[in-house]
């Protein structure tokens, strides 16, 4: 399952767990594998899991 | 005088000639008594000319005209004794992924196939792979027998950045000779084979080797011809791939040992199915990528280097036995009472600038407050990685350290440096 997140400086986070427990957060890069999996999963009619909370500085 | 003869003690003659056309030369002989070097099979020396020939590695020479003696070797890892991510386990392969560090298992139908860093000495003929200096090796073992279709491909790949194949001048007419070298060992018999490809792969080149008996560990050499066409990156992008195939259709084949414009090949046409048999095996060690037309030598570089070249392209910073609060992961700063920021600075400058990280085993903890998101990827740079954790009842400006589990499992991956 995806969820996005806000980090402290602003950016969107891309943050998946994964089968085996772990946690996998990702930029949105293009050339990123994970958020390239990311973008299939959407394709497929997926909906991402909304930030928690806004987190500023 | 064109000729000086000087007889031999008791029989024959040493004949020192001048050419033809002599210009003004000086040849200057040696200053203290022995024997100058010869062309002969005893000295080491071979070619036609003492300037132009081969020094054999035996006698401290290369073995090739190139002058490399270290880091000839244009393959990170190619003993396969690096496994950040898996430390030896099995790779499922339930998509294509990265395996042992810098090896690529590609697969266009899932769960085909499984991948394993294998130390092994029980293999049959396990002691001729040892003899030759291998203690691990990287094994194919093929999940079914599948019945590959004209699309389908199955390879490992390890594809070389651009600044370390600069030299080799493709895509000019300077176009340097490769030779590829590897010890291989498959359940199966007859063709096999794999590809080079550029970045884009719209240049490839086929090539095939013949595996004569099951189970039993054999070197193969192949030597390739330069490409002078096409489009060689030599920067930080894809410079040359080389794969090995474990299966591929007609679409993605060609004829072995051609430079072809065809792009995507991976195979030489005819070349065996691994995928095709269900436990068939084939493991892989020893893989060397040379300039020159002669296979020399492993280039056997130290393990702390060999790991510290693979770290460009993924990095697994692992807790220690030695955590609890005495040896913190990570020292983070609070911005505020709900955020913690840290910077890690990455062990040698990243090919690009990681763009995933993934936390893994046993969960860690924090010094002080509650953790609602734990440790995730904020910004990046090819030197170092900025971390944020989520939570509450932090106080502003303090330090907080982020502990690894003590059963040494926690660790932070650092992807998206791979090519």
């Amino acid at each position: 399952m995806y969820k996005l997140s806000k980090s402290p400086t602003g950016n969107d986070v891309i943050i998946k767990t994964n089968e085996d427990g772990s946690v996998t957060s990702m930029l949105k890069v293009d050339t990123d594998p994970n958020y390239q999996a990311y973008l299939a999963w959407l394709a497929e009619g997926n909906t991402s899991l909304p930030a928690d909370e806004e987190n500023t500085q | 005088m064109a000729d000086i003869v000087v007889n031999g003690n008791t029989s024959g003659a040493v004949t020192l000639s001048a050419p033809a056309v002599a210009g003004t030369v000086t040849v200057t002989l040696p200053a203290t008594s022995g024997t100058m070097l010869t062309t002969a099979s005893s000295t080491g020396v071979s070619g036609s000319a003492i300037s132009s020939g081969t020094v054999a590695e035996a006698y401290g020479g290369t073995g090739t005209s190139t002058g490399y003696y270290g880091f000839k070797n244009r393959i990170i890892n190619g003993a396969m004794v690096i496994d950040q991510r898996n430390a030896g386990a099995v790779y499922s392969m339930s998509a294509s992924a990265y395996t042992l560090d810098r090896w690529l298992g590609y697969l266009s139908q899932v769960s085909k196939y499984t991948v394993q860093q294998t130390p092994s000495t029980t293999e049959a003929g396990f002691a001729v792979r040892v003899a030759a200096g291998f203690t691990n090796y990287l094994g194919v073992t093929s999940s079914s027998a599948y019945s590959i279709t004209t699309t389908d491909q199955f390879f490992i790949s390890q594809t070389i950045e651009g600044y370390n194949i600069a030299d080799l001048a493709w895509g000019t007419a300077n176009a340097a000779s490769i030779t590829i070298s590897f010890w291989v060992r498959s359940s199966l018999t007859g063709l096999f084979g794999g590809a080079l490809s550029n970045n884009g792969a719209s240049r490839n080149y086929p090539f095939s080797f013949t595996i004569n008996s099951a189970n039993t560990w054999e070197q193969k050499t192949i030597t390739v011809a330069g490409d002078t066409s096409g489009t060689w990156l030599t920067n930080n992008g894809v410079g040359l791939r080389i794969n090995f195939n474990l299966g591929t259709g007609a679409t993605y084949s060609a004829t072995a040992g051609a430079w072809t414009g065809t792009s995507f090949i991976t195979a030489p046409t005819g070349a065996t199915s691994v995928v095709g048999t269900n436990g068939a095996t084939f493991y892989i060690t020893g893989v060397q990528l040379e300039k020159g037309s002669t296979a020399t030598s492993f280039d056997y570089r130290p393990y702390g280097t060999e790991m510290q070249l693979c770290q460009r392209y993924y990095w697994k910073l692992c807790g220690s036995t030695l955590g609890g609060s005495f040896l913190p992961m990570v020292l983070m700063n609070a911005t505020s009472t709900t955020n913690l920021s840290g910077c890690i600075q990455l062990p040698v400058r990243a090919r690009v600038a990681p763009t995933s990280i993934t936390l893994g085993g046993s969960a860690p903890s924090i010094s002080g407050g509650t953790i609602s998101t734990n440790m995730t990827l904020d910004r990046s740079a090819v030197d170092e990685v900025l971390t944020y954790v989520l939570g509450t009842g932090f106080t502003a400006y303090y330090t907080y350290r982020w502990l690894g589990n003590a059963d040494a499992t926690t660790f932070l991956g650092f992807e998206g440096m791979e090519l």
